[in-house]
């Protein structure tokens, strides 16, 4: 019945909060140096898939950015090379912060389903009472 | 009592609308995932026409919305959906209270027999 939806919501709060800890992760390490002969540090993206009818949303596989990333010059860092070059991560910064919002919304908006579920299932419970 | 047309359309009510519930939070729960479409619960109409037949027993149907997607892949519209789902949970408590009125008379008939 309605608590259906509260185990629905629920799969979608533990997605959309695996979704963050990997935005996290990638805005931590936006700056993180390799040397050139490493790869860089790869951004991580969720792929995620509706279950089967009414069953919620899970995580299918993680994704990986790239593993090129972009050359720097930075001669006074101890991982660079003997042309000077270090590897940095090919993360955009603004592309992270967009996703960091539409992840926090849509946790929000399925917070708030588990919440209305709860009232339904309070209402049910007065029934013949 | 329970044979009775209200009571049976109460009980198709309280179904469809935990039904709708159901495809609600899966709606919000797949907003952001590529490739879906959001799932309509239908009921009221068929509810109406039974009950005017008088019989009052429906299944309700699922059907998937036909809107457009955005980029991402995703039609569901969360602002519908949050709305949608305001309005299911006050229908449901209504036909909840409904529903203890059918009880409530039946336990004074018992009393006063």
């Amino acid at each position: 019945m309605t608590f259906d939806a509260i185990g629905i919501a629920g799969s979608a709060l533990t997605v959309n909060r695996r979704w963050l800890d990997a935005i996290a992760d990638n805005i931590a390490n936006v700056n993180t140096v390799r040397r050139t002969d490493e790869a860089a540090f790869q951004a991580r993206y969720l792929e995620v898939q509706a279950g089967e009818g009414t069953s919620g949303v899970y995580v299918a596989s993680d994704v990986y950015g790239s593993a090129e990333g972009r050359l720097a010059y930075d001669p006074t860092n101890p991982l660079a090379d003997e042309d000077g070059m270090v590897r940095l991560p090919d993360i955009d910064l603004a592309e992270q912060m967009s996703a960091l919002i539409i992840a926090q919304r849509a946790y929000a908006a399925n917070a708030a389903v588990v919440d209305r579920a709860k009232t339904s299932y309070e209402a049910a419970l007065q029934i013949g009472r | 009592m329970f044979d009775s047309v209200t009571f049976r359309a109460l009980n198709s009510a309280l179904d469809g609308l935990a039904e709708r519930q159901r495809a609600v939070a899966n709606n919000i729960a797949n907003v952001n995932t590529p490739g879906y479409r959001a799932q309509r619960v239908q009921f009221e109409d068929a509810l109406a026409a039974s009950v005017g037949r008088g019989d009052g027993a429906v299944e309700a149907s699922t059907a998937l919305s036909l809107e457009p997607t955005r980029q991402d892949g995703s039609n569901v519209n969360l602002d519908t959906e949050t709305l949608s789902n305001i309005d299911t949970v006050l229908r449901y408590q209504f036909a909840t209270t409904a529903m203890n009125g059918q009880f409530t008379s039946i336990r004074t008939a018992m009393r006063t027999s």
